[in-house]
């Protein structure tokens, strides 16, 4: 198996969100319809369903094509990934108005309500919870296709 | 293709292929290697890994509401 590196690498990057998506789009579609509850799915499901599987796979291509260069654990490149990834989906929120930038917060889906202040950490326990999925499941599908 | 050219072409065979020294099998049993290998167990996660997790964790619980925007980006 030593053909189409880059597109095996593609794969490996697209699996994880690929698996837990259905699982958010269940969720969703039960506090939607069962439960009532006022969110809009719709336009909350274009960046997760559209975006991030491609950015997880593409941001895996780049480690594969980059990693002689730099040596450095895939891990790492999972942390960088949530400062491109973060931005892309504050903008496309923010064209879906699914967020709103206020006085001393910013409104997540007209009900969550985060300050500015909390955001650094927000920022931060996204990057250490995605440097633990790159290392250890992204990590371990590179190992197992072979280009790792 | 006649016989000169046969022997030819088997020279050239010959030639081009190296030629195989020694024995074609290892010298020693190498499976129990391979169970040895396969008993290992994997390297147990760093300290820093799990306290990672822990922070995960507590931060969700501190703050359930942020849930959903991590979802959001995931």
């Amino acid at each position: 198996m030593h053909t189409h590196p880059y597109l095996r690498a593609y794969m490996a990057g697209v699996f994880v969100p690929t698996l837990v998506l259905p699982l958010i789009l269940a969720v969703f579609i039960v506090l939607r319809l069962v439960l009532q509850v006022q969110v809009p799915i719709e336009r909350f499901l274009v960046f997760p369903f559209a975006l991030v599987p491609t950015l997880f796979g593409v941001w895996n291509v780049v480690f594969l094509w980059s990693h002689p260069r730099t040596q450095l654990p895939v891990g790492v490149y999972g942390a960088v990934l949530p400062l491109i990834g973060a931005p892309i989906g504050a903008l496309v929120a923010n064209c879906l108005g699914l967020v709103e930038f206020g006085g001393n917060h910013v409104t997540y889906f007209e009900t969550v309500h985060v300050p500015y202040a909390m955001l650094p950490l927000f920022l931060l326990a996204a990057m250490a919870g995605y440097y633990l999925v790159w290392k250890y499941i992204i990590g371990f599908l590179n190992r197992v296709l072979g280009i790792a | 293709m006649n016989g000169n050219d046969e022997e030819r072409l088997k020279q050239l065979l010959r030639g081009a292929l190296p030629r195989v020294e020694g024995e074609s099998e290892p010298k020693r049993d190498l499976w129990p290697a391979v169970l040895k290998r396969l008993d290992e167990k994997p390297a147990a996660p760093p300290w820093f890994d799990w306290a990672l997790l822990a922070g995960l964790v507590g931060m969700a619980a501190f703050f359930p509401s942020a849930i959903p925007v991590f979802l959001y980006y995931l």
